[in-house]
Order: C-alpha cells, then structure tokens, then sequence
C-alpha cells in the first residue's frame, strides 16, 4: 500500500497544522490539536489527539468538501485513494464498522465466530438500501465475490487469500469458511472491501456502476444525488436512514477536488470550502490563525519510511541500517516537513493504529526506545560492519519537495556516519515506479514512502512488507521470527494475544528494520467553525465520517 | 485545413503523451501499489500492452466513427466529459474577450483620440498590467477581491446564471488582463497614427465634422491592426484558460487538460486537445473573414 509521494506533500501539510509544540516528540505524543481545539471531544490513546470533533447539533443546509483532486470513481473495488476513499465512506457501509478510535464494531451485520475457520455475518434488522430494499444475504455473497474477482481487476482481491467459500447460509446470515484461520479479515471487512452494495442494481448497471453516468446504491446516512466530474460528488441526508437513531442534520454535502493549494486555502477562508481532510497543504499555519476556521489533529494510521528496496547493498547488513536510522535527524523532519504535526517513532506503525488490545499494545510501545539520534553510536556501528565509504543510492525525486527535504535528511544522515549516497532522481510522475516497477528499483537501495494499511492494526500495513507474499516486501526479506508472529497473530483470535504477538513482530521488525521508520503523521481536520462533528481520526478513510456532522450549537 | 491541423495535432499529442513520464495505472490507485493481476486486467482493458503505433490506431479509428474513446481514471465517455466542461470554458473565453473588446478598445480609443491626463495614466496602468501574467492576476484578485473583502467567490462554478456570471467575473478579469492592456495600447497607437496621416490632416482642413471624421477615416483603417490583435489575443486566451480555471478550481475544460495529462488520461488529452485546436483555427478563420469586411482590398480566398 505504497503511499503515493504527492499525498506525502498532503500529509506534511496537514501536518503543518499542529503546533510548534507538537515537535516535542518524547514518549507522550504531544501534538495536541493545540489551538486547534482539541479540548472537546474523545480523548484517544495516543494522548493528545482527539478522534473526533463534538457531534453537531443544528441542521445545515449545503456544505462543500475539498478533497486533494476530483472522485474518479464511486465503486469500492475501485476505492483505493483519498478521493475515493472519503466519497465510498462518506455513504456507503461495511458489514463491520471501524469506530474513529480504531476498534471494531458491528456495522451492517454482527459476526460470530463458531469456529477459526468460520465467520458467520448476521445481518441487523431493518438494514436497507436507500431504495427501501432490505439487504439481504445475496446482496453481501454478491459484493464480496465481486471484490475477490480477478477479471474486474479490483483493488483488493488479495485480501480474500485465505477465504475458501462464502454462502448465503440463512434469511440473514453468510457464512465466510476460510482455508487457514484469518482474524485480519474481519478489519478489511470493516473497511473498503466489505462495503456491501445491491446485487440487482449492481447488475442492472454492469460496467458504469459507480462511474458519472451509472448510479450507486449503498445504505448510508447519504445517498448520492448526483457524480459529475469536475462539478463534484454531491451527497444528500438519507431520510430514511435504517438507524433512525442517526439522523444526518447536513442536507447536502459536495466532495469538490481542489488540486492547488493556494485555491483550497482561500476556499477555506472565505467559506466557500467548509472542510478537508488537509491532506497536501502548505498553509496550515494561516489556516489554524483563522477566525472562521478550526484546526483538529488526530491519530493517524500514517507512517512515513525509508524502503529498504536492496538488502545486496550496504544496507544488507543490519548494523549499517541501524546506524542509518540512529543518524537520521527526526526532529529536523517534523519540525521542517510536518511543521511540528508528526510524532516521534518508536516502531514502525503509527501508534494511531492500535485498534484493539489497546493495553498490550500501549505497554510494549511505552517499553520501546524512541529513535532519537545518536550520530557517535552510529558511526561505531558502521566501523564495525566495515561499510565506512560505502555508497547507498536512495530513488527520490526533486519534483516532490518533502520527499526532496527528507532525502536530504538522510544524505545528512548518512554522511555523518562515513556513507557516501548518490541519488537517483526521477520527475514527480515516475516516482511511483519505484514501487511497481522492478526495472526502476534496479541499483538502488532505497526510498521514501508515506504508507498505511486499510484498517487499524500495526499488522495491516507490516504484513505488506515482511511477509514472504507480501506487495511491498521489494528484496525477499525473510525473518522468521517475525514471520512466526505475525503468522500466529493472523490466526489468534483473542485481542490481547494478538496484540502481544504484532507487538513483538513490530519490535523485531524495529530492529531488522526493514523499513526505516521516519516519523508518524497525525490525522487532521480543516473544518468551519460553524460546523462540527466529524471524524478526526484517520478512520474517516474507512467509515462514514460525517453522520454527526452538523451545525455548532 | 482544419483536418490537415486535427491530424498532425492528435498524432504529435498523442506521441508527447505516451513518451511522458508516468503511468496511467498509477493514477488510478494514486500510486499505491496494485496487485500484479489487477494491473494485467486493466493495460489490457485499455490497450496499454500494446505498441505505440497500434495504441494510437486504436484510438483514431475510434475517433475517426466518432467515438473519442474512454478516460482510463473516470471509466466514462470522453465526449460526455467534454460536453459537460465545454461552457465553463466557452463562458469563461467569451467574458474575457468581452472585457478585451469593450474595455481594452474602447480605453484605446479613448486615449487615441483624447490625449491628456487620461492618455497618460492610460499608458502607465496599461504598461504595468500588460506583464501581469493570468496567475499573478489570480492570485491577486483572489487575495483582494475575495478573501479580503468579500466582494466574489474565491472559487467554482456557481448554480444560476446571474451567480455564473459572478463566479466568471475574477477569473475573467484575470484571463484578460494582460491581453486588454495590449489590446488598449495598439488600439491607441494606431488610432493615433492614422490621426496624423496626410488624408485626415486633409479632411480636417476641409472641415469634415468630427464624428464623421473619426469613423471614416480614422477608426475604418485603424480596425485592421486592431483585429489582428484582439484576435491573437483571444485566441491565445484559449490556452491560458487551463491556468486561470485551476486557480479559481473551475470545471473547465483547461483545467481538466492539466489533470488528464498528469495522470495520463490519453483518450481525455487527445479530445480536449482536438477542442482546443478546433476552436483555435476557428477563431483565427472569423478575424480573417472581419478583415475582409473592413478591408474590400482583401478577398477571401486570395492570398492577403
């Protein structure tokens, strides 16, 4: 899940946000929404953030949504970027839901588990679409054999590795039977791949489903009046919503793509834009300063990396990759690129993730060292791996400016230490190729990344890079230990066990450092001060976000 | 010609396209990484696995039936996307050539004729905002009229017509800036040069009234070098839209231009492209038509 570089401008920016303050970066994440505002609402687990604003209480008529450039396309297979992501969780739902804190709940339907090897979905009363259609069995066996066909070219199909068959098996009930045991699943369905659409109108629309001129049907709190490029993605309050607990108090929302930064930013000002998630913003600075703006950070799934994409290399030797990291100015990042808004790592994953097993997760991350720099140490473990005027070459690109300022932290970095580093730079457009494409990762031991899985769980994003099968493991990196852990952590079913196995799988991997963690990003919110209660949390991707979006008191 | 220009256009675009950097598919999941089989299904959906020339074929028999094809990210016609941007653009491209027109030939004229103190501040605030470029004016206007006093809407379409005019006027204002001053300065000076030539000295003498005097005799000949202009000009403003349109995140046809080449959206260039080039010859074909209006030496067809 190779975070494109532009979003890395994107999350800098939005980082931008937070205070100064925020760079303290010791143990407590002190990023706090600052002046920002993060005195109401949730506390989340990493301290100082909030998950989401205050729930709105006036209803409101029309707002305008500034995502980084226009919505492509409204079918969730297809769903695998910011845009995307927001309009797909803007109105549709998942059978599972992810709270803005990360945990698992029952979103369409409960699941329970017999067996390992069995989920069994049990969809709610009274769930429907919003033509007034129940949802039924069908519908779900229908979606998920969707995501899981190749010939569609879906985004997500590898998700479903380990499913050996889904059946409708009762009125209200599908049955997932799996060949192994897979407790990560039930994350992915509580996310993009489990957003459950209606069989017949999904048929009726075959190719255009999900595209301007096709249609969409879902069950959220809004439904789609109109996709039209350029114009936007307008979205307007469900009234017949199946929660009738929940009542959408915005009429119409439009998600409008804003590509300069310098137009969202006066949009903000002026009001003609109400919220963003700021992701790609250099001017959250001014934003913050705003009367008619408010400001929230919360935790985020983010994690921005080096890739160590050759272990044949320099960097094949675990001590030079140590020592690489250990030299790296983390604070100079934070404060330069994220503007303060980004945390101090102690593991590869973003502490925004841990989901579930909060406690087990929260003691072994407090027991972790923070990465501060150490450039003396460093050096001493260069010497002794006999790698001093040694060269790495890092892919980069001078077109992206963060991912230019943190390569220049790392040939700071790697100069401190005896390394010589050559750069291989490419335009912002093929900076992506790094990533899918072999022949660019030919002769080069590295690049940067901001990466995140599709649920809140260290594991989403660190199984990509340390399983054997995994999309962004670029050099074969084989651990078995971590394999082990991770491997038994896929099939443990109790929370805390999990947790405990992940967290040692993160500890090994902090120390192999396959990837070299740089900093955590927090999530942040631009919103009008006249409307609140979205979600803060880097859960927005994934679950409706704006059901308690509404007018300030 | 028009064909001729199409052809030799759609090719050379096509060509730079495919040559520039990036991919296609790549923009679709911004750049996060696809699984191997999703992105087989799809270069072959799109005709990516194939060769240059065979893509390009693919394309123009397509288009030569009328079909200009499917944009790879939106999965949609690219003449119902076309269609949908087309008046934002046109409206856009006919606000500003109004301005240029009205304002740019009228202040011409004005300070063509009446030289004084209007002429001269005329010249300065011309010479000044001839170098402004349309994102500098953008800027600006945005800065000023926009976010500090609130008088038009720092960005999109708007809903009526009376509230599309007003979302058009900054982004008008901004496009035809720089082209209105040099269209008043040549209007000026030309309307000034025909003032002092032998046949007007003579009609003065002979005591022609002066209304008289300045439509036949000045402005009828001065109409030449001034079509000219303003119709380089306005064509010109085509191009310059996409600048405009993103600054103001207009659903403009230019600004889509920009997006569809950063992503790689051939079939989307391609038919923007060939708008584009359409509506440019056509303008340069009317102010060949309006010189042969103004100027009966000029015979359409002839060579000028």
């Amino acid at each position: 899940m190779a975070r494109r570089p532009h979003r890395w401008a994107a999350v800098a920016a939005v980082t931008t946000l937070a205070l100064a303050a925020a760079a303290c970066g010791r143990s407590a994440p002190s990023t706090g929404g600052g002046g920002g505002g993060s005195s109401a609402g949730n506390v989340s687990p990493t301290k100082g953030l909030v998950t989401t604003s205050p729930a709105g209480t006036k209803p409101v008529s029309s707002i305008t949504w500034a995502v980084y450039r226009d919505v492509n396309s409204l079918d969730p297979i297809y769903a695998f970027d910011y845009p995307e992501n927001t309009a797909v969780s803007l109105m549709c739902e998942s059978l599972l839901r992810q709270a803005p804190d990360g945990s698992l709940q029952p979103g369409l339907a409960t699941l329970a588990n017999p067996n390992p090897k069995t989920f069994v979905f049990t969809i709610k009363p009274g769930a429907k679409f919003w033509d007034g259609h129940p949802v039924t069995p069908a519908d779900v066996v229908y979606g998920l054999k969707r995501g899981m066909d190749t010939k569609l070219g879906g985004f997500y199909g590898q998700v479903f590795t380990r499913v050996s068959s889904i059946t409708a098996t009762g009125s209200d009930q599908v049955t997932i039977k799996l060949k192994q045991p897979d407790y990560w699943l039930e994350g992915e369905l509580a996310s993009i791949p489990g957003v459950v659409i209606e069989k017949s109108v999904v048929q009726q629309q075959g190719k255009n489903y999900g595209t301007p001129s096709g249609k969409i049907m879902c069950t959220g709190a809004y439904e789609l009046k109109s996709f039209a490029p350029g114009a936007g993605v307008v979205a307007t309050a469900n009234p017949d919503y199946w929660q009738g607990s929940t009542k959408a108090l915005v009429q119409q929302i439009t998600l409008k793509g804003v590509p300069d930064t310098s137009t969202l930013t006066s949009g903000l000002l002026t009001g003609g834009i109400q919220g963003n998630y700021a992701v790609g913003i250099a001017t959250l600075d001014q934003l913050e300063k705003s009367t008619n703006i408010k400001v929230y950070q919360g935790p985020g799934w983010l994690t921005d990396a080096f890739i160590v994409s050759s272990l044949k290399g320099a960097l094949g030797d675990v001590r030079v990759r140590r020592a690489l990291s250990m030299a790296l100015d983390r604070q100079g990042i934070i404060d330069s690129v994220y503007r303060g808004a980004a945390l101090m790592p102690r593991w590869l994953s973003n502490p925004g993730t841990f989901g579930y097993g909060k406690s087990v997760f929260d003691a072994a991350y407090a027991k972790a060292p923070v990465m501060t720099q150490n450039i003396a140490a460093a050096k001493k473990l260069v010497q002794q791996a006999g790698a001093t005027g040694k060269t790495i070459t890092i892919g980069t690109s001078s077109q992206l400016s963060d991912i230019a300022a943190v390569t220049g932290a790392y040939q700071a970095a790697a100069q401190a230490i005896g390394l010589n580093v050559k750069l291989k730079s490419v335009s912002a457009q093929n900076f992506i190729n790094f990533f899918i494409d072999p022949k660019a990762r030919v002769g080069v031991d590295g690049f940067l990344t901001v990466n995140y899985g599709d649920y809140a769980d260290p594991a989403a994003m660190l199984s990509t890079l340390v399983l054997p099968e995994g999309s962004q493991n670029y050099d074969q990196f084989h651990d078995p230990a971590i394999i082990a852990a991770m491997e038994q952590a896929r099939s443990t079913a109790d929370p805390d066990k999990r947790a405990a196995l992940v967290a040692k799988a993160e500890q090994l991997t902090a120390q192999q450092l396959p990837w070299i963690p740089n900093v955590q990003p927090t999530s942040v919110l631009a919103i009008s001060k006249k409307l609140t209660g979205a979600t803060v949390s880097f859960a927005y991707m994934f679950a409706p976000w704006a059901n308690s979006l509404g007018g300030t008191g | 010609m028009l064909v001729a220009s199409l052809l030799i256009a759609s090719f050379v675009i096509f060509a730079a396209v495919y040559l520039a950097p990036g991919n296609p598919i790549a923009a679709l999941s911004g750049g996060r990484s696809l699984p191997p089989s999703s992105i087989a299904v799809l270069e072959h959906r799109y005709h990516l696995d194939q060769p240059f020339l065979a893509q390009y074929w693919y394309w123009l028999s397509d288009a030569l039936h009328g079909n200009l094809g499917l944009s790879i990210t939106l999965r949609e016609n690219v003449s119902t996307l076309i269609a949908q941007r087309v008046w934002t653009t046109a409206g856009l491209v006919l606000y500003a050539s109004l301005l240029i027109c009205v304002i740019g030939i009228g202040l011409g004229l004005l300070s063509g004729l009446r030289p004084g103190r209007l002429d001269t501040s005329t010249l300065v605030v011309t010479a000044v905002s001839a170098a402004i470029p349309a994102f500098v004016a953008a800027i600006v206007l945005i800065l000023v009229f926009a976010v500090q006093l609130g008088w038009f809407p720092a960005l999109g379409n708007g809903t009526s017509l009376v509230d599309n005019i007003r979302h058009l006027t900054l982004p008008a204002v901004a496009l035809a800036i720089s082209s209105l001053a040099i269209v008043a300065r040549v209007t000026r000076a030309s309307v000034r040069e025909e003032g002092e030539r032998e046949h007007v000295q003579t009609a003065v003498s002979r005591g022609i009234p002066g209304r008289q005097l300045i439509q036949r005799h000045i402005l009828r000949n001065a109409a030449i070098p001034i079509t000219t202009v303003t119709g380089i000009t306005i064509a010109s403003l085509i191009a310059v839209a996409a600048v405009v349109e993103t600054a103001f995140s207009l659903n403009g046809l230019g600004a889509y231009l920009v997006q569809a080449a950063e992503s790689k959206d051939l079939a989307v260039v391609q038919g923007i492209s060939l708008v584009l080039v359409t509506a440019f010859v056509v303008v340069n074909v009317v102010v060949d038509v309006l010189y042969a209006a103004l100027d009966p030496r000029v015979t359409l067809g002839g060579n000028r």
